[in-house]
């Protein structure tokens, strides 16, 4: 009986009352909800069992696993080369980043230096995808709160980005450009004034997407205040990326453990206040200047040379040199058919995708798979923190909490 | 070659410490350097090497540097010396090796996407390894690719002139049918000649060569490595029971590769004692037959004069309710059962239990009863053991070898490479006794010639002179004075000169083979098809086993008298006792104890002691109407048996004929009811090898059609016919017969065995038998027909099984001609491919002849593989008094030109 | 804070000043040209960086480039490529594709197997518009594949220089296409370069 007991409560009606005596007793109780898995606003397939009372949230209880696919398991059945592919699938929405924390994560098991200009180009792509993955967010988040301008005007600039990932790698979103000790693929003139026109023409739309919210006293209303997360709980949960900053820890892996041409680049980390919703936003729309920032200077060092790093026993010949030298046919077919054998040990390598630090933990025995992969997916660790941050919010505000910490169950799941 | 003594384990070298890259080793003084530093667990990259041979030293990439010399030296072709210090490693020699590989590569074809070795290939791990890159100076070899052989293609632009082919046929095969030739600027590996290859296809050379140069017919272009699932299973055609890889692609197998293997090259020579990993033609190209179109996919059943494919429920329905009734209706003694050794352990021991305790009958033999019985009874009577008592490392090491009847190349290609190891290695002197001019007699140190159907003769001359010679081991015979006696006695009157007269031996080779047999250390006695398979075989094997211990070499390490087996599991199957006179586990079936034992575990009483019956008198009850239903389990007595046995009126009068085989064969298209069976490659279970090896046979692929694995049908039968068996999959059989037969299973070691002399056989009952033995007469003779006729195996084929496999076909085909000695043809003056009239006693028949030179003269060959034309109709069969083992291997007649 | 300041704010709120503003940018957009277009009677521009449906091609004699060495099948992540190689029976110890599958609904568009491709057999196209109602029909075997990189010759050789696979040397072309152990009599004389 105890525990029904604290489920139930029983409200008296006023005992003064005058016709209390004939009035019955009412008895409440705590609705179990079960929100999704074909909720729209549940970012892909998500079930959350929310413990009700009235409209309050009391405990809800993330039931993942609906995408599940084993890509950490995929992993160990093809070779390090081959899983590239499959990383694009993790967080559909932002390839080129999960391509390049799981490059960087086997560079740093090979201990292989990939070419300057490799660099700039990974880390000028990267950008654009923050870009991309931010304007995705915020899309997505006002509509979740019901703001479908915005919607729009983001996906139309958001559009242009992945034509212009489609031109560099010939895929929209599946992108797999990035290789292990470089890119695939260097960029074209047109390309490069494609990119300049568009941070030429970025900014103003940035403030264009904040005329619309900034002041929006419903965006306030539905932001300010919400889902407040203090710093050390923040912190405990294990947040990263936008999600910690907003509750004013400043933490980011590009500045902490700098990689590739981030240290050559100067920017800033916004870091938020109050760790709640609206700050969790703002921090973001600092950040899609900051990246446009960072491309502009990557612009301008970036210098000619080599895309791809020349390991023979790792990386691709050209393929021109297939055609004509024994020595690239070999590797061509050896590095196709049975990959590169990895050093034996462990590695964990973290990248600050823009949900937050993607890391790749990679154990390998010497042979040419990996023994065993582990994805930290940010969306994953953050589904982790929803319980506390959902507590005493109502329902409607559910849905703004799965957006704010910008889950994607492609990666949650795995 | 000045290594050679160096790697006999024979010589004794003295003991030499080196410095290898710091640390003190030791080793044997005038070794390979290679090998040394091989010993010390560090591997250095080296092409053209392989521990089954002496190190040739061609591709440069072994390269150590020693201490006070300026360039590094070749490890493989220098000797170990005392004081030496070596280095290995370093990036200079990284250089110089990558230097070697560069001029490899410099020369070698850019077609990876084309060569069947690619993925498996050791110069590309060479060079990946070593990162070459932009050589300089690459030029190409234009050489026609050899695709003149049936089986091989030499494409000799990928040749890297490692010689490893050559050296594992010269050296390890004693074959020799390659050679380098100069031609077109490059030195290449021909046949020798330069003429279409022509050897026994081993395909060691193919196991070897580290590149693409040479290549499988059979597979060509249908793979690459990295897309065959390899599965390690044993070999389904002899009793050497190799071990080999089943490589499959989907549900296809692709081609069958060997132990030995470029990939396997660093090794302990020794080691090769046991087996050099390689296989023979059959193992490695007949695999075909699995995938055959011809197999059975769905149960037959005859309605009128022809099969209909009905599902497997209704068929097993059918059969067992005609068991049933047949049962009831006549009793258990009408029914009876056949089963080929070429099945599982598991399975023999599932059918036995299937006959015993589920209908009732001890009426089942195998086709171990074509010979191998008559090793079996005779040793289990003898020595207590009935088997072999020696293992391929004894072969190997032993000092005399004693061949008779055996060609051992033909019928066990990979035994006759451990007597061949004896011989090169160990130095063996090796004695054969044969009627035909066998692969062995041409490399044997004695090689006789004997007078056909004389092999008993011969035995009863060594035994002789062993004794006039004074050659005996005191402390063997005086163990029993009293049956040593009786063996003088039984041989004093014996003559000498009669013997030679007609074996064709003389006194003094029977005296110089005596000394030999007698005084080496280790001597093996290894009779096969010629004695056990022959008229007398009972008495013979016994013979052999008296020569072993009145020289005193049973019982001593590394001696003994041993057989050889034509199918996988002729041992397991009668260890399992699938043979009316055995129970499970070699007890004999009237021994009361283990019937109790048997009783117990399968809660059934046994039939009778008195009621078996074994193969001749299964058919024998066929025919005069006693026995009314056949289950025949992959056997084909119709094909195998001369027709004066008669199995057709036999299988004729048969009520109901179940036959389960995954082929249509002869015996099958007589059947009421085929059931489809699975070949080896789809079951999993044990045999048992010659050594007496329990080996395992692993799936590879999935069931053809709806075949069925034999273990699981008997299962379902059992089932259907009253008698639930719960066996899930063969493990479950396997822990029965655990159960039954303690130590059975012993994980593919040879089980070492220790004869114990019967009391009984050699207190009393020796003295009564051996009088009769030493008869000293050979089979009459009638001098109208001149000739011996033999049939026997031949190397590419195992029985009929082969015969499904196109590639054998290929290799082997049933030419129909009768194999002559030139000399005898020359005599007739019958020309090549002429017609001649061959006549028995039983009849004649017209075939055309050939000239073969390894016919003895006055004997002539056909195989017994193809019964087009009957040839083996000719022979009359002669039935073994004691084991019932129909000998039916040769015959006298008259050969005329028509 | 001043009274101006907050007669200012309080007016803004009453008159619901944020949404004039933004009503300002609606409004504003009305005069722009829609970004949008009328698929399938407008078709996007595809750059030819685009990996779209794999395709076979053909050296310009109309001999098939591909020679079976299902290097495309082991470099493919998600398995969908099925090569069975064998010896042509037409030209023989040629090794070709006997069969040639793609299972387009596995397909993850990687574009690995072109970049494995030793001999540049396989590109891919601008095609994407292949959907069916039958599944079966997306099982892409030799002739399909053939067949596309027939219709689409260009776009595919249009990737292949996009993409690096492919340059105009003349050099890579003619060693490419010769693969001299695999005849028996060579069919063109060697390269210049390798004589």
């Amino acid at each position: 009986m105890a525990a029904e007991d604290q489920r139930t409560t029983v409200y008296k009606v006023d005992p003064n009352h005058p016709e209390s005596e004939t009035l019955p007793t009412l008895r409440t109780e705590e609705l179990l909800l079960n929100m999704g898995p074909q909720h729209p606003s549940t970012h892909g397939v998500l079930k959350v069992i929310m413990e009700l009372e009235g409209e309050r949230v009391v405990k809800s209880t993330p039931v993942m696993g609906y995408l599940h696919r084993g890509v950490e398991k995929l992993a160990e059945d093809g070779t390090y080369h081959q899983f590239i592919p499959h990383t694009d699938r993790l967080d559909y929405v932002c390839a080129m980043y999960n391509n390049f924390a799981y490059c960087r994560a086997v560079e740093k098991l090979l201990d292989l230096k990939v070419p300057d200009r490799a660099e700039y180009l990974r880390t000028i792509v990267a950008e654009v995808q923050r870009i991309i993955g931010h304007l995705f967010w915020l899309s997505a988040q006002a509509l979740d709160i019901g703001a479908m301008t915005v919607f729009f005007y983001c996906f139309r600039d958001r559009e242009i980005l992945l034509d212009w990932f489609d031109e560099l790698c010939g895929a929209r979103l599946t992108t797999s450009w990035y290789r292990i000790g470089g890119v695939e693929r260097d960029v074209t003139p047109s390309l490069i004034a494609k990119l300049k026109a568009f941070l030429d023409y970025f900014p103003p739309k940035i403030d264009e997407y904040q005329v619309f919210l900034e002041k929006n006293r419903i965006w306030l209303a539905r932001t300010k205040g919400i889902a407040v997360i203090s710093a050390e709980d923040a912190i405990n949960f294990g947040l990263s990326g936008p999600t910690l900053r907003g509750s004013g820890v400043d933490y980011d892996v590009r500045k902490y453990e700098p990689y590739s041409a981030y240290p050559r680049c100067e920017f800033s980390v916004p870091v938020g206040k109050n760790g709640d919703t609206y700050d969790r936003y703002w921090i973001r729309m600092m950040e899609l200047y900051e990246s446009v920032k960072i491309i502009k200077q990557c612009l301008e060092q970036m210098e000619e040379g080599p895309i791809m790093a020349e390991v023979p026993s790792v990386t691709f010949p050209p393929k021109q040199r297939v055609f004509t030298n024994l020595e690239s046919m070999i590797q061509q077919f050896k590095l196709f058919s049975q990959g590169f054998k990895a050093p034996p040990g462990e590695i964990y390598c973290g990248t600050e995708a823009h949900k937050g630090e993607l890391g790749f933990y990679i154990v390998s025995t010497g042979g040419s798979k990996p023994y065993r992969l582990k994805i930290r997916a940010p969306s994953f660790v953050h589904m982790g923190a929803f319980d506390h941050m959902a507590r005493g919010y109502m329902i409607s505000d559910a849905c703004t909490i799965f957006g704010t910490y910008d889950i994607v169950m492609g990666e949650c799941d795995r | 070659m000045a290594l050679k003594p160096a790697t006999n384990p024979e010589v004794e070298a003295a003991t030499i410490e080196l410095t290898i890259d710091g640390t003190r080793v030791t080793a044997k003084d005038g070794v390979s350097l290679y090998d040394v530093i091989a010993m010390t667990g560090k591997i250095i990259p080296a092409m053209c090497y392989h521990y089954t041979f002496d190190p040739f030293g061609s591709c440069g990439m072994c390269l150590v540097m020693q201490e006070g010399k300026k360039a590094p030296v070749r490890s493989c072709t220098a000797k170990a010396t005392a004081g030496m210090v070596i280095r290995t490693e370093g990036e200079d020699l990284f250089l110089a090796r990558k230097k070697a590989v560069e001029k490899h590569l410099s020369v070698h074809p850019l077609d990876c996407p084309v060569c069947d070795a690619d993925g498996h290939c050791e110069l590309q791990d060479m060079a990946f390894e070593h990162g070459v890159t932009n050589l300089p100076n690459a030029r190409q070899k234009f050489i026609p690719e050899d695709t003149r052989s049936l089986v091989l293609d030499f494409n000799m632009n990928r040749c890297i002139a490692c010689a490893e082919c050559i050296n594992v046929c010269k050296d390890v095969l004693m074959i020799d049918a390659l050679q380098f030739m100069k031609k077109g600027g490059f030195n290449q590996v021909v046949p020798k000649g330069d003429i279409p290859l022509q050897c026994e296809f081993c395909g060691d050379c193919l196991a070897v060569c580290p590149v693409g140069a040479i290549t499988n017919k059979f597979s060509k272009y249908l793979y690459k490595p990295w897309q065959l699932k390899k599965t390690a299973t044993t070999c389904n055609y002899c009793g050497d029971g190799c071990q080999l890889y089943l490589e499959t692609k989907d549900e296809d197998v692709i081609r069958v590769t060997s132990h030995l293997s470029w990939k396997n090259k660093w090794g302990d020579r020794a080691e090769t004692a046991k087996g050099h990993g390689g296989l023979c033609v059959r193992g490695r190209f007949g695999f075909e037959y699995i995938d055959s179109p011809t197999r059975l996919q769905r149960p037959l059943v005859r309605e009128g004069n022809r099969f209909v494919e009905k599902p497997w429920l209704e068929v097993m329905d059918l059969v067992a309710g005609r068991l049933a009734e047949i049962k009831r209706r006549h009793g258990s003694g009408a029914i009876a059962g056949l089963m080929t050794a070429r099945c599982t352990n598991e399975e023999a021991y599932l059918f036995q239990k299937l006959m015993r305790v589920v209908l009732g009958s001890n009426q089942l033999d195998s086709s171990a009863r074509y010979g191998h019985l008559n090793f079996v009874r005779a040793m289990k009577r003898a020595v207590g053991i009935g088997r072999s008592l020696n293992t391929w490392e004894d072969f190997t090491k032993a000092k005399a070898v004693l061949l008779i009847g055996s060609n051992l190349t033909e019928t066990n290609p990979l035994t006759s490479v451990r007597i061949k190891e004896a011989i090169r290695v160990y130095k063996a002197q090796v004695v054969t006794f044969d009627s035909a001019i066998t692969n062995m007699a041409k490399l044997a140190s004695h090689p006789f010639l004997i007078t056909p159907g004389t092999e008993g003769l011969v035995l009863d001359g060594l035994v002789k002179t062993v004794i006039e010679r004074d050659l005996i081991d005191e402390e063997a015979i005086n163990q029993y004075p009293a049956a040593f006696e009786a063996l003088k006695r039984a041989v004093s009157c014996l003559s000498l000169d009669h013997i030679s007269s007609q074996t064709g031996i003389s006194r003094e080779s029977f005296q110089e083979v005596a000394e030999i047999f007698a005084e080496a250390p280790r001597s093996i006695i290894l009779c096969a098809e010629g004695l056990v398979r022959r008229a007398d075989g009972y008495q013979n094997v016994l013979k052999l086993i008296d020569l072993a211990w009145i020289t005193g070499k049973l019982g001593r390490p590394g001696c003994g008298v041993n057989t050889v087996t034509e199918e996988p599991n002729e041992q397991g199957t009668v260890d399992m006792g699938v043979a009316p006179e055995f129970l499970p586990g070699l007890a004999r079936f009237d021994d009361p104890t283990a019937r109790e034992r048997c009783e117990k575990l399968w809660g059934a009483s046994l039939p009778s002691p008195g009621e078996g019956r074994s193969l001749l008198e299964i058919l024998e009850g066929c025919k005069s109407g006693t026995i009314k239903a056949l289950y025949v389990l992959g056997e084909n007595p119709l094909a195998t048996l001369p027709a004066s046995v008669d199995v057709r009126s036999a299988l004729e009068r048969l009520e109901w004929l179940v036959v389960q085989d995954p082929f249509l064969t002869e015996t099958g298209r007589m059947a009421h009811v085929v059931l489809p069976a699975c070949t080896y490659a789809e079951k999993e279970g044990t045999v048992t090898n010659l050594e007496g090896r329990v080996l395992h046979i692993r799936q590879a692929l999935d069931p053809k059609g709806e075949s069925l694995p034999d273990w699981h049908i008997m299962t379902a039968l059992a089932s259907a016919l009253d008698c639930p068996w719960e066996y899930q999959s063969v493990y479950d059989v396997q822990a029965e017969i655990r159960t039954l037969v303690p130590g059975y299973y012993n994980l593919g070691q040879p089980r070492k065995v220790q004869p114990v002399l019967d009391n009984d056989y050699w207190g009393t009952g020796y003295v009564r038998e051996v009088a009769a033995r030493y008869t000293g007469v050979s089979g009459a003779r009638d001098q109208s027909r001149p000739f011996s006729l033999q049939i026997g195996q031949v190397l590419t084929h195992s029985g009929k099984l082969s015969t499904q496999a196109p590639g054998l076909m290929k290799i082997a085909p049933n030419t129909g001609r009768l194999h002559m000695h030139p000399e005898d043809m020359k005599k007739l003056g019958i020309q090549d491919r002429e017609k001649v009239r061959i006549a028995s006693e039983r009849g004649s028949l017209q075939l055309d002849v050939e000239p073969d030179p390894s016919v003895a003269p006055g004997t002539c060959f056909f195989p017994e593989h193809f019964n087009e034309p009957p040839v083996k109709d000719l022979i009359t069969v002669s039935v073994d008094p004691v084991t019932g083992v129909p000998a039916f291997k040769q015959s006298w007649v008259s050969i005329e030109r028509v | 804070m001043s009274v101006g300041a907050v007669t200012k704010k309080i007016l803004q709120a009453a008159l619901f000043q944020e949404v004039w503003e933004a009503m300002k940018v609606t409004f504003k957009h009305m005069f722009y040209r829609p970004i949008t277009f009328q698929y399938p009677r407008e078709q996007r521009v595809i750059p030819d960086t685009h990996r779209g449906a794999l395709g076979l091609l053909r050296y310009d004699d109309g001999r098939e480039r591909c020679v079976g060495c299902d290097l495309c099948e082991a470099a493919c992540p998600s398995r969908c490529i099925k090569v069975i190689s064998a010896e042509d029976r037409e030209r023989p110890l040629q090794r070709y594709a006997a069969e040639f599958y793609i299972d387009i609904t596995r397909c993850v568009f990687c574009g690995y197997c072109v970049e494995a491709c030793p001999v540049n057999a396989l590109a891919m196209t601008k095609l994407y518009e292949f959907s069916t109602p039958d599944k079966r029909a997306l099982l892409f075997d030799k002739k399909k594949l053939y067949e596309i990189g027939e219709r689409y010759l260009e776009d595919g050789k249009k990737y292949l220089y996009a993409h690096h696979q492919e340059q105009d040397v003349q050099e890579s072309r003619e060693y490419r296409y010769y693969f001299p152990q695999s005849v028996l009599q060579p069919t063109q004389p060697p390269p210049k370069h390798l004589s």
